[in-house]
């Protein structure tokens, strides 16, 4: 073993978190608190007033005083693409506007008010055309606005019967593993169909989008608000023709991303670092709030199609979902989130039979895209609420039916996954249940009281911890780990700190692994000039794999210097010792996917994950038989997080996901007017409050994951809001009766559900 | 994005009453514009959100910490509430909370604690949102508003106050320097009840304030006002034609939602349905009627 | 139109010189040079830009400067300082109060104002002082922990001397 001092572990604990002093004393400097640089100028973004159009030209109004404002056009852009999955995106429309609110000018001014008179001053000449902006005129293709048929990705998982005849016909595959998957659901007892659907989500991180760009010898550098610096600096090698060493993207404390802050740092970048190309000065470019919620990315609105065929005892046998997405103007991450959707769409339950078809449409809104989930809330939704209304027509508790179904040990997903080591979902279901009485009061029925009911309802799910099938491998995601004087450690990686505790877990981590104290471990700014590529800071990856990537450089470094040291020699002067000798000592390591995790991506068959996380939520809910506003009371969660390196923290995310989960139930709606946003405010679009939110029982079930770090890790930072919307939904219906299938739960559209029976109920 | 325009906002702080009667009465007089800034919870929030604008801007008069404006007076029978008093300052006084209960309670819903630090009911009278809280709660009281100008003091019911969308009778050279309430005897009853976007921070998607007096069973006073369901806060003259001089036992209920019906016009917008609404506003004024039944 | 106004902040007397509608909070983060109040809407609703003025909580995003004049502003700055944590700082970053950090010293702000003037909130009345505060990363548990924490911290540390519901400082020792 490696010997440093011997102490006690900090993984499990609940050490302040390494960034808590200066965040709570205004210290911590955020993208629009770096001071100003010499002759910086503010940047803004000219956009398109139409949702589509052929764009015919830009004119600088002639009258208005140019001579101090630099203006950016797509000629100015060296390659005119946003580099992603796909190559249609470009850095400003050049031809075609596919939003309404697509960059197409830019401007730079060190006036701020000139500036906002230079954005009025630019005319766009456009020939507008008809929008499609909805996920029904979209299939129905009349107008093409992608490909051939508005098509931006298409997936199929089988299993059992429809993945027989799927190998058997391949050329004919869609029909032929349709009609597989109808003859096993006619086979069965009980058949129940339905459509549920998901709406716009808005991240609202609390710190809006913000940038500032400079050139200098060295190249261009960028410093932002971004949860991944290396998709910023893959973006700027290909718009600019860069050498990647000439790129310097550097992470500023970031206030929030949620997955807003994935993709869409990219754009904001480039647009910066092109003014500030062009006026030869560093520029800053801060997004205003309604500038935000109107242009940046958003929840993929989702359309699910379920049938699903049982005995009449419940016991689940075949499964048919299809679940369209709307992708918006753009592919950007499209494919990725609808493969996690539709990956997620059999939820935390045995099939036997299964057929799931994912479809990705393009519209003429903003593109959608990352959003805390990705994919997962919008299927978990469906399969949740349709096993509620199975266990209607049934007539049993849905919590029953489902405890009854999940997946064990040996059990297979949809894409034939079998289940590794302990299955933690009974776990939290019998903690979720016994802690919030749950199968009691369901027994009791609704609680009504005067105009007020009361009900409860639960949600199971599961969520798999880092890329979909061989992503890890492809993305080979590396870390390092630097011995630094006095027996220090420095922990180089490209996983940024956006809230969720990074800085803190990396450092635990570590310091347990090379048996240090934790203040002997810092961990470095995450700037793509020092750090090196972990892949992004997404898909709960950021601990169980970038961290046990962490883990391991830290312990060989360790070990490095416990070979060199003498008997009754500190740590501290042997690693000064064998710094002296070799210059450096550092550990660059990549990160190995677990040899068992095996993947056809063709096919979409094997293990989708290399581990899964699994949750139970049960909400209480008050429901006003009046005004139909629904009330959370109490919130149970029981997670399988495999290990709690920082259980406060892992309890945080748990909860802020889950109060997210909330908001997009009950009253998070983007108000659409022909493409455009009509609530693009703080004050209309709304997210809860204190007062809103509900007190939370949040419990941490540990089984550990064979490969995580710190004894077990599993990525559990998306999970919670998969499953609360459904909970909320079940617990509304088992108030009121009223049975919800497609978001939001707003006291509109409860009303409207409600109909005539509003008006009697008293 | 227009904070841009706020720093081209020439300003004045008034010194006193008479002062700023004069300043007001004299640029209206040579046609030039004045906006008064009291907590600025309206105005403030107004510019940074409108979009820029070009030519002249009226000239910004601070009147937040004019001693006229501010205090909070009871003389044994009239609540004489400053119009320059916050929602906190109101929600502190001992004298609103035994005379004006509904005005205390009426203040824990307006946005959050920082609003109700700066927001005041001259504000929220002026600006005349047929959503504002204090006014419908003002309303159940019939105050009487009181205005200040070069040519001395003018009151108005506040029923004549408010005459359209955004509008009021308040002449430009005219400042509203407090509202004043004769209220009911302590004790008796008052019924709120705000139905927002959310539990803080909401505007109202519906809400109503009623002040009774009763003599038995006998409803022998009442007062209401509801927002956000017409273009002013709406006075409701029907539904209280219909249970003045009677039980709240006796109501029929039918009568009574159609009676509300009549009194109001609510409309879509981006925050709720005019459908919606109108369900509410029918429940919400049989919630009263229950209450003072069940009294 | 420039104007010059001077105010106290943090406990010094200061003298902005700037057109007088420009918000207090563009005054604070731009010529005072104190950026730990933010901008998160600008409208009065998310609360990150609260400050204390003549100690009540104001949003600085509507408050213009040239209604400073003789007034004494707080901020998180002058709460305490990371090597003299306030109690109420020290627990916010004890009990998961700060995830991201951004809405952080707007919630200090609020607390502050609440604990000054309430020694022994209960949880709805924490819920309600920081009710103009919005917060996406933490579900709003942790920090009604944490203040609830710093408020027997306070009360603990200030003991016999200062009675219950006696204004509580929360600054620095
Ligand atoms: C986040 C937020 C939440 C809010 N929540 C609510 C809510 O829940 N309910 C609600 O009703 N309102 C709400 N408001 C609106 C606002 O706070 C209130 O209308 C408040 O009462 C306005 O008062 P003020 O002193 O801040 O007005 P200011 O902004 O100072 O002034 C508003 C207008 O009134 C005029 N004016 C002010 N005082 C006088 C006077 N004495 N005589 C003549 N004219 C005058 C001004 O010239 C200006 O045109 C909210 C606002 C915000 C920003
Ligand atoms: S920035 Fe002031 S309240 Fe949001
Ligand atoms: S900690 Fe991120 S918004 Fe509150």
């Amino acid at each position: 073993m490696h010997t440093g001092e011997s102490l006690r572990p900090s993984v499990g604990t609940n050490v302040v978190r390494v960034d808590g002093a200066q965040k709570v004393t205004g210290g911590a400097r955020y993208v629009d608190d770096l001071p100003p640089r010499p002759g910086e100028l503010h940047g803004a973004t000219v956009r398109s007033r139409v949702a589509r159009a052929v764009l015919r030209g830009v004119r600088l109004d002639p009258t208005f005083d140019w001579s101090d404002v630099t203006v950016v056009t797509a000629a100015d852009v060296p390659e005119n693409v946003v580099q992603l999955i796909v190559d249609d995106q470009p850095v400003l429309a050049a031809e075609r506007i596919h939003h309404r609110y697509e960059p197409v000018v830019l401007l730079a001014c060190a006036d701020r008010d000139k500036l906002a008179r230079a954005v009025e001053a630019v005319l766009l000449d456009v020939d507008e055309l008809p929008p499609v902006l909805t996920i029904e005129e979209a299939l129905r293709a009349r107008d093409v606005i992608s490909g051939t048929d508005n098509v931006q990705k298409r997936y199929l998982i089988t299993k059992g019967a429809p993945d027989i005849v799927r190998d058997a016909a391949p050329s004919d595959e869609a029909r032929a593993t349709e009609e597989a998957i109808l003859r096993e659901l006619e086979a069965c007892e009980v058949v129940v169909r339905g459509e549920y659907s998901t709406h716009h989500q808005e991240q609202l991180y609390i710190e809006p989008q913000g940038m500032i760009a400079w050139w200098d010898d060295a190249g261009v550098h960028a410093t932002g608000s971004i949860q991944c610096p290396y998709y910023v600096h893959k973006a700027m090698k290909r718009a600019f023709h860069l050498e990647p060493e000439r790129i310097h993207v550097t992470q500023a404390v970031t206030g929030g991303g949620f997955g807003g802050k994935e993709e869409y740092p990219s754009l904001v970048a480039l647009h910066a670092a092109l003014l500030a190309k062009k006026s030869g000065r560093p520029v800053r470019m801060i997004y205003g709030r309604t500038e935000d919620i109107e242009a940046t990315t958003k929840r993929h609105p989702a359309h699910c199609t379920v049938a699903t065929g049982c005995d009449r005892d419940g016991t689940l046998r075949a499964l048919m979902m299809r679940v369209v997405m709307d992708g918006g103007a753009y592919v950007t991450l499209t494919p990725v989130v609808l493969s996690r959707g539709i990956l997620h769409a059999g939820g935390a339950y045995r099939w036997e039979h299964a057929r799931i078809e994912g479809v990705a449409v393009a519209t003429n809104t903003p593109p959608n895209g990352a959003f805390r989930g990705f994919g997962a809330p919008q299927t978990v939704w469906a399969i949740e609420r349709h096993l509620d209304a199975v266990a209607r027509e049934l007539g049993m508790d849905p919590g029953v039916l489902k405890r009854q179904n999940l997946l064990v040990t040996g059990d297979t997903t949809p894409t034939g996954q079998a289940m590794r080591g302990e299955v933690g979902i009974h776990e939290c279901v019998r903690r979720a249940f016994e802690s919030s009485g749950y199968l009691e009061r369901r027994r009791l029925g609704a609680a009504v009281s005067g105009r007020k009911a009361r009900g409860i309802g639960c949600a199971i799910f599961l969520h798999g911890g880092g890329f979909t099938g061989s992503g890890e491998r492809l993305l080979k995601g590396k870390a390092a780990v630097d011995l630094a004087p006095g027996g220090r450690l420095v922990v180089r990686s490209g996983s940024t700190d956006i809230g969720q505790g990074t800085e803190t877990v990396f450092a635990q981590l570590a310091a347990d692994a090379a048996k240090l104290p934790l203040d002997r471990v810092s961990v470095a700014t995450p700037c793509t000039t020092y750090v090196p590529d972990s892949g992004p800071t997404v898909a709960s990856r950021t601990v169980m794999v970038v961290g046990s990537i962490v883990e391991r450089a830290a312990a060989e470094v360790a070990a490095r210097v416990a070979a060199v040291r003498q008997p009754g020699e500190s740590f501290a002067t042997a690693g000064d010792r064998l710094l002296a000798r070799e210059g450096t000592v550092t550990s660059l390591l990549q990160y190995e996917s677990p040899a068992f995790v095996k993947w056809d991506d063709v096919r979409y068959r094997g293990d989708a994950y290399p581990v899964f996380a699994f949750m139970c939520d049960v909400a209480e809910v008050e429901v006003d038989l009046d005004t139909f506003e629904v009330t959370v009371l109490r919130f149970w969660q029981a997670a399988d997080v495999g290990r709690a390196v920082h259980p406060l923290m892992c309890e945080g995310q748990l909860e802020g996901g889950t109060l997210q989960a909330i908001g997009w139930a009950l009253s998070e709606e983007l108000v659409w007017k022909d493409g455009a946003i009509l609530n693009p405010r703080m004050t209309n679009y709304i997210v809860p409050t204190a007062l809103d939110a509900p007190p939370f029982d949040t419990m941490l079930v540990e089984h550990p994951y064979s490969e995580g770090p710190g004894g077990g890790a599993k990525g559990i930072g998306e999970m919670p809001m998969d499953g609360g919307a459904a909970a909320i939904a079940a617990a509304v219906e088992h108030a009121t009766g009223l049975a919800m299938n497609h978001l939001p739960l707003t006291p509109e559209r409860l009303f409207a559900h409600a109909g005539a029976r509003a008006v009697e109920a008293r | 994005m227009s904070v841009v325009d706020l720093p081209r906002y020439p300003f004045a702080r008034a010194g006193s009453l008479g002062e700023l009667c004069s300043l007001v009465h004299e640029r209206c007089a040579s046609g030039e514009r004045t906006v008064l800034l009291a907590g600025g919870t309206d105005f403030m929030a107004e510019v940074s959100q409108s979009p820029r604008r070009d030519g002249p801007l009226p000239l910004v008069v601070d009147i937040s910490r004019l001693p006229e404006l501010g205090a909070i007076e009871w003389d044994g029978r009239t609540l004489r509430l400053g119009a320059g008093a916050t929602y906190r300052e109101l929600a502190e006084h001992h004298a609103v909370r035994e005379h004006a209960p509904l005005i205390a309670r009426m203040t824990s819903d307006i946005g959050g604690p920082t609003i109700q630090a700066r927001g005041t009911l001259g504000g929220n009278l002026a600006t005349a949102s047929p959503a504002a809280d204090g006014v419908a709660a003002l309303a159940a009281y019939e105050p009487t508003v009181v205005l200040a100008s070069v040519r001395g003091e003018r009151k108005v019911r506040m029923a004549d106050f408010h005459t359209g969308y955004k509008r009021t009778s308040r002449a430009d050279d005219e400042i509203i320097t407090a509202i004043e309430v004769a209220p009911p005897p302590p004790g008796s009853p008052w019924h709120w009840r705000k139905v927002g976007t959310r539990q803080a921070q909401a505007i109202a998607k519906v809400a109503l304030g009623a002040v009774a007096a009763l003599d038995g069973t006998r409803i022998t006073r009442l007062g209401l006002g509801m927002a956000s369901v017409g273009p002013t806060t709406a006075l409701l003259p029907k539904t209280r034609a219909l249970l003045v001089d009677g039980s709240p036992r006796d109501v029929d209920l039918a009568q009574l939602d159609a009676a509300v019906a009549a009194d109001i016009s609510p409309i879509d917008d981006i925050r709720s349905t005019g459908a919606y609404r109108l369900h509410v506003a029918k429940a919400l004024v049989r919630e009263l009627v229950r209450s003072l039944a069940n009294l | 139109m420039i104007a010059k106004v001077t105010l106290t902040v943090n406990g010094a007397a200061r003298t902005v010189e700037a057109p007088p509608l420009t918000r207090l909070l563009d005054a604070l983060r731009g010529p005072l040079g104190l950026t730990g109040a933010k901008e998160g809407c600008g409208e009065g609703e998310c609360g990150s830009c609260a400050v204390l003025l003549d100690g009540v909580p104001v949003n600085a995003c509507l408050v213009a400067l040239g209604q400073c004049e003789g007034r004494e502003v707080v901020t998180v700055e002058g709460l305490g300082e990371p090597r003299h944590l306030a109690p109420l700082q020290a627990c916010m970053a004890e009990h998961g109060g700060a995830q991201c950090g951004i809405c952080t010293p707007g919630m200090l702000i609020a607390a502050e104002s609440l604990l000054r003037s309430n020694a022994q909130p209960s949880a709805v009345e924490v819920r309600r002082a920081i009710a103009g505060n919005l917060c996406r990363c933490t579900g709003y548990d942790r920090i009604v922990a944490s203040v609830l924490a710093a408020a027997e911290a306070l009360r603990a540390t200030r003991g016999a001397s200062v009675s219950a519901g006696a204004p509580v400082r929360g600054a620095a020792e």
